[in-house]
């Protein structure tokens, strides 16, 4: 169901609303020809008697159809001009962003293929299984944290940007919880102003070197509401070799899990990941409405022909004698 | 009898309800019913005679013998006998004393132009059978030599035409009446029919024969209750103290049947009134019809009241016969009908 919202926000062409000029004119010429004395007309002598006896017609049938005639050419000079109106699409709020690591300690090997590649495995599982018309948002996790794709239904886009992550630099949770949290934004607000409902989806090694502290973002989160559930990726013997050296990079489960805890969220492991497919459910389904921007051309035409249809019938009926 | 026997109908027929006449409807030739007349003159105008006016001195100039003023002798044209000789030995001027003529009865015809007057849907206005019907009653009264003067009773004013004996004096004041500038639509004044009533009793001292002419029509006037008295009726009984007056109601046969002649705008020629009627609807014509005949009686009413002679002329009708009927019956009735309330004297 599309809902037309009249209010006009532009027109394309708003040079011929000039044409409007002439409406005060129109309406001057009728007050005008209202008081004007007719010389047409049959005189008559008797008139007092005439007054009295058969009274005044009302004449709110001639006004109305003068004023839907004059509303119709109203409505047609603004379809003239082209106005964009706003429509509004009914689009479901509940949002869940991922958030995927893809930091360089993210190619370790410890889990095959590497951690990366079963993240994104992972990822994509868990984004078959929601339900088509919740909102997915993509975040990647690095060093510098940046919203990949935006809230939307579109799962194909959304697997595409997931194959496409590579492999950066730094790892810095806070930002991206930051970076999660303002994705949330995008998704259409409430009637209220308030913010979608949402879940985050943390998939990473754990170990955060930059940006903000995890834990103070997570509060943020958790102030919104807005639970992380956390993937720990990684064994204590996990590797990655850099510049020919080769560094431990050991994933740091118990940061994940103290962010998940601060937002009420949950903390998986590779093994009872299965049970994140459920995670979803906790967030409710909320119907927004998000508003487009189009041009309402032929909705302004259809109302003006209403009016004009109208206003027909008026003028029919003062015109007509049905005997 | 729906036209006029002696001449037809001239003028564009119902032109005045479209737009007020340019000009009379009615040329002075067929005006004068002379020829009707003379017709009727053995029937009715012989047998007329003296009826239609009240009893009085006499035909010729008399003497008289109300003493009316003191002016100088003029020799040859005074008699001596009639000197005042205590104004002579007072002014060593001789004087004679002026007696008032009682010689005649005076007629005067007060004629309603305004603009309501300007219609008639026969072919004739009803100011123009206004001026017929005086100049019937003034041919009536030609054989008695009496003078006959007109009052042109306009919406700013009532215009004198001083009074005269014999037919080319009557044919003059016709004319002029005729040739009187139509009053066009919504023309400034206040004049109404009490007015101009007032006015001619104020005017013309004399007593005699008065002759109103009006279609009784006030504007705004919409009383049917014949128990209410219009405004005129007051001016009226004071005029008839004095007078005897005939009360000549032009009547157009539209004002008593309304027309079917579809929806249109229907104005007044007086007023600002301006309304769309549906008269093809029978329910309103039939209220129409109903409220007319009502105003029609009111007047009636009022002006028997009055004490005042009726005569009703119509457009559609012969207004010599109408007039001659009427004056038949008066002959009987005039008596009662001018005779003052009991106990009050003339």
């Amino acid at each position: 169901m599309t809902s037309l919202a009249f209010p006009v926000t532009g027109f394309l062409d708003p040079g011929r609303l000039w044409l409007l000029a002439i409406i005060p004119l129109l309406v001057a010429a009728y007050i005008v020809l209202l008081h004007r004395k007719s010389t047409a007309g049959i005189r008559f002598t008797n008139t007092s008697v005439l007054a009295m006896v058969l009274p005044k017609q009302s004449q709110w049938l001639r006004h109305v159809t003068v004023a839907l005639a004059l509303l119709s050419l109203v409505t047609l000079i603004g379809a003239w001009a082209r106005p964009n109106g706003v429509d509004k699409v009914p689009r479901e709020r509940a949002t869940i962003v991922l958030v995927i690591d893809v930091s360089q300690s993210m190619i370790a090997t410890d889990v095959p293929p590497t951690r990366l590649d079963a993240a994104k495995t992972e990822a994509k599982a868990f984004v078959a299984s929601l339900p088509t018309a919740y909102n997915v948002a993509l975040v990647s996790l690095s060093g510098n944290p940046s919203v990949r794709v935006p809230p939307m239904t579109d799962r194909t886009a959304l697997n595409r940007a997931i194959d496409a992550l590579q492999p950066q630099d730094g790892t810095a949770i806070g930002d991206s919880i930051k970076a999660a949290l303002a994705a949330l934004d995008q998704a259409p607000k409430g009637t209220d102003n308030s913010s979608a409902p949402g879940m985050i989806v943390l998939l990473s090694d754990g170990a955060s070197n930059a940006g903000q502290a995890p834990l103070q973002e997570a509060q943020d989160s958790a102030k919104r509401s807005v639970p992380i559930y956390t993937i720990a990726y990684g064994t204590d013997n996990g590797y990655v070799d850099l510049d020919g050296k080769r560094n431990r990079v050991p994933p740091d489960p118990a940061a994940l899990k103290a962010i998940s805890q601060a937002t009420k969220g949950q903390e998986y492991s590779a093994d009872n990941v299965s049970q994140l497919k459920d995670a979803y459910k906790s967030i409710k389904s909320e119907v927004g409405y998000e508003s487009k921007v189009k041009e309402i051309t032929a909705s302004a035409a259809g109302v003006g022909l209403v009016f004009a249809l109208l206003a027909a019938l008026g003028a029919l009926l003062l015109g007509a004698r049905w005997a | 009898m729906s036209q006029p026997g002696f001449a037809p109908p001239t003028g564009q027929p119902a032109a005045s309800v479209l737009a007020e006449p340019a000009g009379p409807s009615l040329p002075l030739n067929q005006l004068a019913p002379e020829a009707a007349l003379r017709r009727l003159e053995l029937a009715i105008v012989r047998r007329l005679e003296g009826f239609l006016h009240g009893d009085h001195m006499g035909l010729l100039p008399g003497p008289g013998s109300d003493i009316n003023d003191a002016r100088p002798y003029q020799p040859g044209q005074d008699d001596v006998r009639m000197m005042d000789w205590a104004v002579t030995a007072r002014t060593t001027v001789p004087h004679v004393r002026d007696t008032i003529a009682d010689r005649e009865l005076e007629v005067w015809a007060l004629l309603d132009v305004t603009p309501s007057m300007n219609w008639g849907t026969e072919g004739i206005t009803k100011r123009d059978l206004g001026i017929a019907a005086i100049a019937t009653i003034g041919f009536l009264s030609q054989r008695m030599g009496d003078r006959f003067g007109g009052m042109i009773m306009r919406p700013d004013g009532v215009r004198r035409l001083p009074a005269g004996a014999g037919r080319t004096a009557l044919y003059g004041l016709l004319r002029r009446m005729l040739t009187e500038p139509i009053v066009h639509d919504n023309a400034p004044g206040t004049m109404t029919l009490a007015d101009g009533i007032e006015q001619m009793s104020r005017t013309q001292r004399r007593r005699g024969l008065r002759v109103v002419v009006s279609d009784f029509l006030e504007p705004g006037d919409f009383e049917l209750d014949p128990n209410i008295e219009p405004a005129w009726e007051r001016s009226l009984r004071r005029l008839a103290v004095r007078n005897q007056i005939i009360a000549v109601e032009v009547v157009d046969r539209r004002e008593v049947e309304f027309p079917d002649i579809g929806d249109l705008l229907i104005r007044d020629p007086e007023t600002n009134f301006q309304r769309y009627v549906n008269t093809s609807d029978a329910g309103a014509r039939a209220r129409m019809d109903a409220a007319s005949a009502a105003q029609r009686e009111r007047i009636r009413i009022a002006l028997r009241r009055a004490g005042v002679g009726h005569i009703q002329l119509r457009t559609d009708r012969d207004w010599v016969q109408d007039i001659a009927r009427f004056v038949l019956a008066y002959r009987r009735v005039a008596g009662q009908l001018h005779a003052p309330p009991q106990g009050v004297s003339r």
